[in-house]
């Protein structure tokens, strides 16, 4: 239903940092409707659990093409597009780490 | 207060991660960050040495001053034990341990200096964190096939550090 993930990496930086929380929904109502500028959490071989923004919805919202805000992120310009398979949660909580 | 509430549970159960960076596939490692972090961690403990020497009250303005510098020494400590266990875990591979076979210990000990030097305001240690770093640094040069020289830091404090010589 929730999940808690901690953010490590910057590639979704400045909005999303190193040791931020973010809570994520795994209801299938909210992933059936995965919409451009959702952020999604999702298992990507070889990486891992990889957290990343939608940048367009594929294939009918079977597959969604991700990317980061770093210039260096790996995202699907690297794996491709993310199936809906391997998508774990949508973003619906985003708990920063404060600032010091 | 939501946010200290997930730390302190995560330090108990371990939340999953997720992640958001680009280090496993771009191969872009560098130790620099780690070596800028420790030298910085030396500078805080003479600006601490420095301002405790200056006398007189011990007053807002001087608090203020104590308490930036140790925050500062805290967070490039840890910053500097981060960097070096991503370069060790995501990057140094078998071959690599086999040429040498002293990185562990290494990195072992700079995470212990790095601890040590969060933990007191000792310029040896910090000194110490900075020279084991540099050893790493060597190590990783190497394992690229890239020389190092050894110069004095432009800045203060102008410790020696160790530079791919490209």
């Amino acid at each position: 239903m929730l999940r808690v993930i901690k953010v490590t990496g910057e590639s979704l930086s400045p909005e999303y940092q190193e040791g931020d929380y973010v809570v994520v929904t795994t209801i299938p109502f909210f992933l059936n409707r995965i919409r451009v500028g959702d952020i999604i959490v999702f298992q990507q071989s070889p990486y891992g659990t990889m957290i990343k923004r939608v940048e367009q919805v594929l294939q009918e919202g079977k597959q969604y093409f991700v990317i980061g805000a770093h210039p260096q992120s790996v995202d699907s310009r690297q794996f491709g597009p993310v199936s809906k398979e391997a998508l774990i949660g949508k973003l619906i909580w985003h708990i920063p780490k404060p600032s010091k | 207060m939501i946010f200290e509430f997930l730390e302190a549970l995560d330090k108990r159960f371990g939340f999953e991660r997720a992640s958001a960076h680009c280090d496993i596939p771009c191969g872009i490692y560098d130790p620099s960050g780690a070596q800028i972090a420790a030298l910085t961690v030396v500078r805080m403990v003479d600006l601490m040495a420095e301002l405790e020497a200056k006398g007189g009250e011990k007053d807002k303005a001087y608090q203020n001053s104590m308490a930036r510098y140790v925050a500062v020494k805290e967070e490039h400590a840890e910053k500097a034990k981060a960097e070096i266990r991503v370069i060790w875990g995501d990057y140094i591979k078998p071959q690599h341990i086999e040429k040498h076979p002293n990185v562990h210990g290494l990195v072992h000990q700079i995470m212990m200096l790095g601890s040590k030097s969060r933990q007191t305001a000792d310029r040896d240690t910090a000194v110490q964190f900075v020279d084991a770093i540099n050893q790493f640094a060597e190590i990783f040069w190497d394992t690229k096939g890239v020389k190092t020289k050894r110069a004095k830091a432009p800045y203060s404090p102008a410790l020696e550090m160790v530079y791919p010589d490209l």
